[in-house]
């Protein structure tokens, strides 16, 4: 048991639940506690003490149904198949084994061990033997699909189903030399098929599970590494939606990290007036020192994100990113532009994600099918909303910097960034294309504090981890 | 203690707690294994309720600490009595000069002192608070310890020696061990998320919504005067609002508060009007109540037009008496 808990802790590793080695300790003592033969109750003893987040409940059901479903649960299943294909109830089928049982005693001399626990249905004694032979050909190093028949094949021939096989046959013909009824024969003869069958079923789809097992080690890992990597540019619709969760990981990632720092620093100098007060009660001995109260710094951000065509997948994923940082901070504002530039914050602030998205980039508030122009965008932001920005701002441009031969007007993002605590541009594009055709980024970085390129997920977690620390 | 899972079922019962399997399985093995539960879940499902009970059926004191922003030590575990303390020299002044007389130098007298600052530093003047009067007591008791998603990270460091040991380190009196171990029940609404280490420490414990059929029978167990079908109702239209997205998702709390006001009303089946004027005991939020009226709305209009193919002609204003 030990083992296999250790295992399912492994697999529960894999696929991203954290399980510390003192967790799989505390299972193993409470699932001594519950016992192993109540499954609901020894499900309840793991997810009690395996699982600590919510969010990862699904993970552990869905693993615990295909991890512990198990051998037994199979041959539990192939069992009642087999009850239930001679249509028996539970007691009849209880006395029929009783009955085959005395035949055995008579008959069955020359029977091997796994044909007798077979027929006789003692599924404890057939796991024992089918995990053996499971072992013997290390079926737990199935990967593939293909392989399944080649390890149901080799679990066979461990477990010697040709013999197995040839002796039921046998016995089959001894059937009608002996004197029993003959509706007694035709269900004997009934279940010893019937039996055979199981068995081969049994190992098919013990062979499956296994596979299965590994398949949910590796599938979902994968997946997201590859996601984390893959440019904006390229997504699908279905990795787009992966994305959105992903995005709002990192959202609430950063959240915790902002209110646990917050704290920290709330702390300040040495309270002499507030001491005194809080201390006249014991005469004036400062027993009770009061401290000041550090005012909280709440950061300004100003985004300005570019929703033209050419950015079309990065942007509404940066417009995603934009929402969740305006859930954080209460002094965001976010503004969109491609040659007009239009404020969003009021969008943001009264809609849902989705309906906000949409009003962004359906051009209910700038013309999102005009020809990008920074150089424009930027001077209009400086003539209209240059008070958005004071000396504790931080302006974040998201954008290619494809500039379609307009003039740049860097003029004005040196003015910004003047009047700004600092300005950082976040460009979806390879580094190495910057500068070239009509990319002004060389033009504008100079006027940047912070320069990153973030063409996917994992490159914007740099960033948020950055802009965290700074 | 318990005995089994199923005793716990039954004395939670007893206590008007229907405690689902997956709940009581979580609560023995805490019983047995006196390890502390962290329990989480949306507002209104019973997570303070839980320890309550758990103190009732076990028939144990509950000793309860409301965690908030700002919460430290002096407030959760002890603080020295200052005025007791102070009043207590004042009093105490010529026993004080008596001391210090035919003392040589300032030196000299500083080390009398010294010598007898144990008394003012002693059990006597210690104020204590829930968690040392958790770990103090002569029997064992239940410590609830509610919300700690809203204390700071250093309480929830603070809490993990508690925690792990069961013991508390004062420096002036060292180490105080529990003498009985206390069940401790956390509870979260996860305004932040906690730590791993504290995690690491508790068995975990999530609460969801309950089904259609356990709510029917708490709400059976917690209002036994509300009429069958209005409790019926009530449980549906609850349960289909949950459906829905909205800010504050209406608990068991709300069910319960609504179908006592309802079963107060002496009303016998719910309908749109009566819908609308108490809708606001379970959804708290304006835009929440525009939603839930447009929800509402289908949901009488569907339950009308049944039982409008039942009783043809019957009139709907059996509702109000």
């Amino acid at each position: 048991m030990k083992e296999k808990l250790v295992e399912f802790a492994n697999l529960l590793r894999d696929n991203g639940v954290r399980v510390s080695l003192a967790e799989t300790l505390d299972a193993f003592s409470a699932s001594e506690i519950t016992g192993l033969s109540e499954r609901d109750s020894f499900r309840c003893a793991l997810r009690a003490t395996m699982v600590k987040r919510a969010s990862e409940l699904p993970v552990f059901e869905e693993l615990f149904d295909i991890y512990f479903s198990g051998l037994g649960e199979i041959i539990k299943q192939a069992s009642k198949a087999v009850q239930d294909a001679l249509s028996m109830s539970d007691q009849e089928f209880q006395k029929f084994l009783d009955e085959v049982e005395k035949m055995l005693k008579k008959e069955g001399k020359n029977l091997s061990e796994l044909a007798k626990q077979l027929l006789k249905n003692n599924s404890g004694m057939m796991e024992k033997r089918i995990s053996d032979a499971a072992r013997a050909v290390r079926l737990k190093g199935i990967e593939r699909t293909i392989e399944e028949n080649y390890f149901a094949r080799a679990l066979a021939r461990e477990l010697g189903l040709d013999k197995i096989e040839a002796e039921i046959k046998e016995l089959r013909e001894q059937l009608e030399k002996m004197d029993l009824g003959d509706a007694m024969k035709a269900r004997m003869e009934e279940y010893l098929e019937r039996r055979l069958k199981a068995l081969e079923d049994i190992i098919r789809r013990y062979v499956r599970m296994e596979r299965e097992k590994k398949d949910i080690r590796q599938r979902e890992n994968q997946r997201m590494n590859q996601i984390a990597e893959k440019s904006f540019y390229y997504l699908s619709e279905e990795e787009l939606k992966k994305m959105q969760e992903a995005v709002q990981k990192l959202a609430a990632r950063l959240k915790n990290v902002i209110s646990v720092r917050r704290k920290h620093a709330k702390k300040g100098r040495f309270d002499i007036k507030l001491t005194l007060r809080k201390n006249l009660g014991c005469g004036g001995v400062p027993f009770n020192l009061r401290f000041e109260r550090r005012k909280k710094e709440k950061p300004q951000v100003v985004i300005l994100c570019d929703v033209s065509d050419s950015v079309r997948n990065a942007s509404r994923f940066m417009l995603q990113f934009v929402y969740s940082l305006q859930d954080l901070y209460s002094r965001v504002r976010s503004f969109i532009f491609v040659s007009e530039i239009g404020e969003v914050t009021e969008h943001f602030r009264n809609n849902d994600i989705k309906d906000a998205l949409d009003v962004a980039l359906k051009g209910d508030i700038i013309n999102v099918y005009a020809h990008s122009n920074f150089g424009y965008a930027f001077r209009s932001f400086v003539s209209d909303h240059i008070g958005a920005i004071n000396k504790r701002t931080t302006v974040i441009v998201l954008g290619d910097a494809r500039n379609n031969y307009n003039l740049p007007h860097d003029w004005c993002l040196r003015e910004i960034r003047q009047r700004a605590k600092r300005v950082i541009w976040l460009n979806p594009e390879s580094r190495n294309t910057w500068g070239f055709g009509d990319s002004e980024m060389d033009k504008y970085q100079l006027h940047c504090d912070m320069v990153e390129e973030c063409r996917n997920l994992n490159q914007l977690y740099r960033v948020v981890d950055r802009l965290v620390v700074h | 203690m318990f005995a089994s899972i199923d005793d716990v079922i039954q004395r939670f019962e007893r206590n008007n707690y229907i405690a689902s399997r997956r709940i009581a399985t979580v609560i023995y093995l805490a019983s047995s294994l006196l390890k502390p539960i962290l329990v989480e879940g949306p507002a209104g499902v019973g997570k303070t309720d839980l320890a309550k009970v758990l103190a009732a059926s076990l028939q144990k004191d509950l000793i309860r600490l409301q965690c908030y922003e700002g919460l430290d030590e002096a407030k959760a575990l002890y603080e020295w009595e200052y005025a007791k303390q102070l009043l207590y020299t004042q009093i105490l002044k010529d026993k004080v000069s008596e001391v210090l007389t035919g003392a040589k130098g300032l030196k000299e007298a500083v080390d009398r002192i010294a010598r007898e600052d144990e008394v003012f530093f002693s059990e006597r003047f210690v104020l204590p608070r829930p968690l040392l009067k958790a770990i103090n007591s002569d029997k064992q008791c239940v410590l609830l310890i509610d919300e700690i998603d809203k204390s700071d990270a250093e309480f929830e460091a603070f809490l993990l020696e508690l925690l792990s040991d069961f013991q508390i380190s004062v420096p002036e009196l060292g180490t105080i061990k529990a003498k009985h171990l206390p069940l401790v029940i956390l509870t979260s609404n996860n305004a932040r998320e906690m730590s791993d280490a504290l995690k690491r420490r508790c068995l975990h414990l999530y609460i969801d919504f309950p089904t259609r059929e356990q709510e029917l029978a708490i709400v059976k167990l917690k209002v036994p005067g509300a009429a069958d079908k209005l409790s019926q109702e009530v449980v549906t239209v609850v349960q289909s609002l949950r459906k829905l997205d909205l800010k504050k998702t209406p608990g068991i709390s709300e069910t319960l508060d609504w179908v006592k006001a309802l079963t107060l009303l002496n009303v016998q089946s719910l309908d749109q009007e009566l819908v609308n004027e108490t809708l606001d005991t379970i959804v708290k939020y304006e835009g929440d109540v525009r939603k839930a009226q447009e929800e509402l709305k289908d949901y009488v209009r569907r339950v009308r037009n049944r039982r409008g193919g039942e009783a043809a002609g019957s009139s709907d204003k059996d509702l109000l008496n």
